[in-house]
Parts: structure tokens; C-alpha cells; sequence
């Protein structure tokens, strides 16, 4: 007695001609997903700065200081920390940097459709940070004198009612008024060379408020080969 | 073509940096829209009007204009130009000369203009070589001549010459509706900066709020955005432009052989600073025919009293550019300084420029 299988059909035979189809990708889901959740308390943070930073992101109605000397990477910093949360589409500004060089945020990932320039706000800088702390996410301002007390803590409350998240630059001369929530200092840069020069590594002593009161040292490579920010 | 009726004034075309001129803008137009709801303002200053209904419904072109002036007057405070002509580039040339030119006259009127007022420099110029001075003369051209030796838009300045085209491509601003659409509260639609498929959400609007704020507080040049285009250089591949400007192309994907890869200086310098680069003796560094350098660069000075030694340097990448107009010829240097600052520094015409810090 001969057993009978039977043909084991599936659709695809159906489609046998008809092309593959494309696979999804595989960050589907985070595509999808609301860009950013209106009442979310934090600002996410990239790598490496998720691992260095009280909270592994930006709490909203905080302030952040970034100190470096002239010219050793305080810049660089700043703008790294915008990246990622300006990646998920948060808006942020740019206030009092006179010059800003936009390749290389596009290179630290910055998206710059979503950020708006106050290059020379001449006396107004405060006026415009809190113009700008109403409408945006993230404002980063870099003070063209030593900020007065009751500036400074006029824009802090700003930020903590508003729900944003003011980055400061500041230098060790003139120092921001105020205790900020996360500070980073920036005491050393050495720079990796080659043929051209290839990266550069800060010494980061990040420190905070709460439950960050003492100060870690860390060396986070500023910008790294292709411009980003890397762990050491 | 339509008869139109056009008003200059002064005083409005220059945008104030306390938003004013937008208000007064507004303003006046909300006033004429009463006499006739067809008033549009054309750019900052400039705003037209069809004749030929309101001519008829108040009883002749000369109490229309009475009618208008006294309105200017009493909502602007200022003076106005009126003129009358068919297609808004004749109208706007008779506004200027305050001609109110009767029905079938702006033929005679716009070919006796002198070239000028087509706005194209290369074009007057040129004519003018060729003993051309007026725009009739212009017109008169073989459309087909003046194609062989200009562009497309060379041709469509001799179409409005012609009087087939009723205005120049420049004169009407394109932004100004939407930014009084803003100023009345009621949300424009942006072209640039589109969001999730294309839409935008409650975040964007917020940012655009804020920027105008920002913008009415320290005028109009005041908030930027950033684009990027190609280039060799950091400066030519990233430039700030006003916010709410149109958007410029997209990045271009070519290739730029010797574009300076990353990473890039955090600041780009828009006017860059003039520097000497001198050697260990303190004779000045030159860059030589062959692209390379005198020396070694061991001091960076940016005046008399200011210098700062150097512990490294890399470079000098030459770039020659431009070879079919000006033969551009550049070298960029890398400079780490001993307090730790890199720099980027660019050689033209001799001369050391500072382009970019690595802050």
C-alpha cells in the first residue's frame, strides 16, 4: 500500500517569481515611536556620557555647566551633549557662540534641522536664552562676560518651571554664579596625532547634586577619529 | 494685462529691528483691504491693487487714489508713491516716477526705460556695448540671439520687456504673506525643517514661536539655522543663514578630492582672522610654488605683543581651485599649540589666516 504524503503547499509558491520581500528594519520600532514623549522627565544622553552622568541622561529643569579653559575642548563637549537628544527630536539653540563650526556638529550627530543659532546676541544674551528657554529643549549658552547672580538665577528658575535644560560653557575666570545640578570640568587635553590630527582625550571631572556630590574623573575621547565622542 | 495700482513707500522697505514695520505693514493692509479687498503687499514697502473695479465702483481713477493717499496718511503717517500701470513691473516703474498712466500706455512708457531697471548688471552692461539703452531696444531683440549669449533668465527679463511676462521673478517676496500671516497669529506653513511624514508637530511650533521672539527682539538677523553644503574646507561646507530664509539646495553627495575629513573645528571663523606663522629663527613661514613650506612653523603670532609657541604641526594639504576664473590656490596647517589649543590654519595669497579652533 503506497502511502500518500501529501504536497506540503505553503503561500510562498504563490509568489514563487515575485521578488523577496525586504527585510524590515530593524529599527522599526524606534522609528515608530512618538518622537519624544511630551511629559518624559529626562533628555536621553549618548554614549559615553550615559555612562558617566548621575541618571545616565539630562533630568529636565536642571542646568549643566561646562567648564574648560579657552580652547581645550569645552566646546566640543557642550555640543556632544546636545546630540542625542537633538537625534530623537528635541529642538534645542545655540546662544552666544559667535562662530559655531557646523561640520563638526553635524560629525558629534547633532541634527541641525533642529537647532536654532543666536550667534551675536551682543548685551541681550539673557534676554534671548530666556526667549528661547519657552520654546526649545535644550539651550546652550555661552556667556559673553561674567554672568550677574540674579541673571543667572533668573534663567535657572526659568529652566526649572519651563521643564528644559540650560548647558552652560563657562571658563575657570569667570566662573557660572551658581551651583549647577551637573558640572563638568575639563582640566586637561592631550591631542593623538598622526599625519593629522586624530583625537583628542579630556580629562572629565563630572560632579553633581544629589546623589553625584563627589566628583569622578573620567577621559572621554573629544572628538574622536571621525569627529563623535567615544569612551576611552 | 491687469491694470494695477501700485504704492512705494519708503519708509516700510526697510525692515526696522523692532518688528515695527511688520505691524505698520499689517496694519495698512488690513486699512486697504476696506477699500478694496483685493490689495496685496507685494515685498516690504510695495503693495498693489487692481484698478480697473475700484475705478469704477468710486467714480474714477482719481478718487481711488485720493482715497488711498488719505488712508497711507492716516495709518501710516508716512508719504506714498502712487502710480498706475499694466502688469506689476510697469506699475511699480510708474509708482517710482508717480506716473498714473492711462489705459494702453505702458508699452510707450516701460520700452522707454533705460536698462537698468531690468536688474541684471551683465545685461545692461553688455547692451550698452552694443549701443542698446532702453528696454524697447532690448525688446526688439531676437528672443534667439539673446538666448545664444545669456541664460534662461536673461530671457524671461526680455519676455517682461516685451510685456508678454507681467513682473520680474525677484520682485514679489515670496516670504512676506506667511510672516504677516504669523504676525496675525494664524500659523503659516514653513517649508523648511519638515518633521514626522512630513509634519509638524506641537515641539516645532513651539520653536518657531520662539525664535520670532528672539527675532523681534534683536531683528531680523539674529536667529540663524545651519546648512551644509560641498566643499574642501570647513567653512565652505557649513554656513549659518537667517532663520526663515528659503531653504538652499541639499547637501550635494559628490565627492570633494582633498576635503579636509574629520574631525572639524568646533569653531568656524565666518571673517577669519589674520595670523603670522614664523620658524624657529622668526622668518616668517612661506608657502612655496611646490606647496611646501619654508620651515618648520615654531611661533603663531596674532599681533606684536601676542605669540604662542608651537609643538606641532601638520600639513601644509595645498588645494587649487577655481583654475577657470581665478586660480584659487590655498594650504591648509594643523597647529597644536603648547597650552594644549589646536588650530586650523589656511595660507592665501601669502598671508596665514586662522580658520578654525578645535575647541
Amino acid at each position: 500500500m503506497a502511502r500518500v504524503t501529501r504536497a506540503r503547499y505553503s503561500y510562498e509558491h504563490m509568489f514563487a517569481f515575485s521578488d523577496p520581500r525586504p527585510a524590515l528594519p530593524k529599527n522599526l520600532a524606534s522609528a515608530l515611536r512618538p518622537i519624544s514623549m511630551a511629559k518624559s522627565r529626562v533628555l536621553p544622553l549618548g554614549e559615553p556620557w550615559s555612562n558617566l552622568v548621575p541618571g545616565a541622561a539630562l533630568r529636565r529643569g536642571s542646568s549643566v555647566v561646562v567648564e574648560a579653559p579657552p580652547g581645550l575642548g569645552g566646546l566640543s563637549v557642550a555640543l556632544s551633549l546636545l546630540s542625542e537628544a537633538s537625534a530623537r527630536g528635541h529642538w534645542s539653540a545655540v546662544v552666544g557662540v559667535d562662530d559655531p563650526g557646523v561640520v563638526a556638529m553635524a560629525e558629534l550627530g547633532v541634527d541641525l534641522r533642529r537647532v536654532l543659532f543666536v550667534p551675536r546676541p551682543h548685551g541681550a544674551w539673557a534676554e534671548a536664552t530666556a526667549d528661547l528657554l519657552d520654546g526649545v529643549d535644550l539651550v546652550l549658552v555661552r556667556p559673553p562676560a561674567r554672568a550677574a547672580a540674579g541673571i543667572a538665577r533668573r534663567l535657572s528658575n526659568r529652566v526649572r518651571e519651563r521643564g528644559t535644560v540650560l548647558i552652560v560653557l563657562s571658563e575657570p575666570r569667570v566662573p557660572w554664579p551658581l551651583a549647577p545640578d551637573l558640572s563638568l570640568r575639563i582640566t586637561q587635553a592631550e591631542w593623538s596625532v598622526s599625519s593629522r590630527l586624530d583625537a583628542r582625550y579630556l580629562t572629565v571631572h563630572v560632579s553633581g547634586r544629589g546623589e553625584a556630590v563627589r566628583s569622578e574623573r573620567h577621559v572621554v575621547v573629544v572628538p574622536g577619529r571621525r569627529g563623535r565622542v567615544e569612551a576611552r | 494685462m491687469e491694470r494695477l495700482l501700485v504704492l512705494w513707500i519708503e519708509s516700510l522697505s526697510i525692515e526696522a529691528p523692532d518688528g515695527s514695520t511688520l505691524r505698520v505693514t499689517q496694519a495698512l493692509l488690513d486699512a486697504l483691504n476696506l477699500l478694496c479687498p483685493f490689495t496685496e503687499a507685494v515685498r516690504l514697502g510695495l503693495f498693489a491693487l487692481p484698478m480697473r473695479a475700484p475705478s469704477r465702483f468710486y467714480g474714477g481713477d482719481d478718487v481711488v487714489l485720493d482715497a488711498v493717499r488719505r488712508c497711507v496718511r492716516d495709518v501710516a503717517q508716512t508719504s506714498v508713491k502712487l502710480g498706475v500701470g499694466e502688469g506689476l513691473f510697469s506699475a511699480e516703474l510708474a509708482a517710482r516716477h508717480e506716473f498714473v498712466l492711462p489705459t494702453g500706455a505702458s508699452a510707450t512708457f516701460r520700452r522707454a526705460q533705460p536698462l537698468e531697471v531690468l536688474a541684471r548688471r551683465d545685461l545692461t552692461t553688455t547692451c550698452q556695448r552694443l549701443g542698446l539703452r532702453t528696454v524697447g531696444a532690448f525688446a526688439d531683440l531676437d528672443a534667439a540671439r539673446v538666448a545664444e549669449r545669456f541664460d534662461l533668465d536673461a530671457l524671461t527679463r526680455q519676455r517682461v520687456a516685451r510685456g508678454e511676462l507681467g513682473e520680474l521673478e525677484g520682485q514679489r517676496d515670496a516670504r512676506l504673506a506667511r510672516r504677516l500671516a504669523q504676525l496675525r497669529g494664524e500659523d503659516g506653513e514653513f517649508d523648511e525643517q519638515l518633521g514626522f511624514f512630513g509634519q509638524r508637530g506641537a515641539g516645532d511650533l513651539r520653536a518657531d514661536a520662539a525664535a520670532l521672539r528672539v527675532r523681534q527682539r534683536l531683528g531680523a538677523e539674529a536667529v540663524a539655522v545651519a546648512t551644509l553644503r560641498g566643499g574642501r574646507t570647513p567653512d565652505e561646507r557649513g554656513a549659518l543663514v537667517p532663520w526663515g530664509a528659503p531653504a538652499p539646495a541639499r547637501l550635494d553627495a559628490a565627492p570633494w578630492p582633498g576635503q579636509l575629513g574629520a574631525p572639524s573645528p568646533t569653531t568656524t571663523f565666518a571673517h577669519p582672522v589674520e595670523v603670522q606663522l614664523r620658524d624657529a629663527q622668526g622668518a616668517p613661514i612661506v608657502l612655496g610654488v611646490r606647496g611646501l613650506l619654508s620651515g618648520a612653523p615654531a611661533t603663531l603670532a596674532f599681533s606684536n605683543t601676542l605669540r604662542r609657541e608651537i609643538t606641532w604641526f601638520a600639513g601644509p594639504w595645498p588645494l587649487v581651485e577655481r583654475w577657470w576664473a581665478l586660480n584659487r590656490r590655498r594650504a591648509l596647517v594643523q597647529l597644536v599649540l603648547t597650552s594644549g589649543e589646536a588650530f586650523l590654519l589656511s595660507c592665501e595669497e601669502r598671508r596665514w589666516w586662522l580658520v578654525g579652533i578645535y575647541d
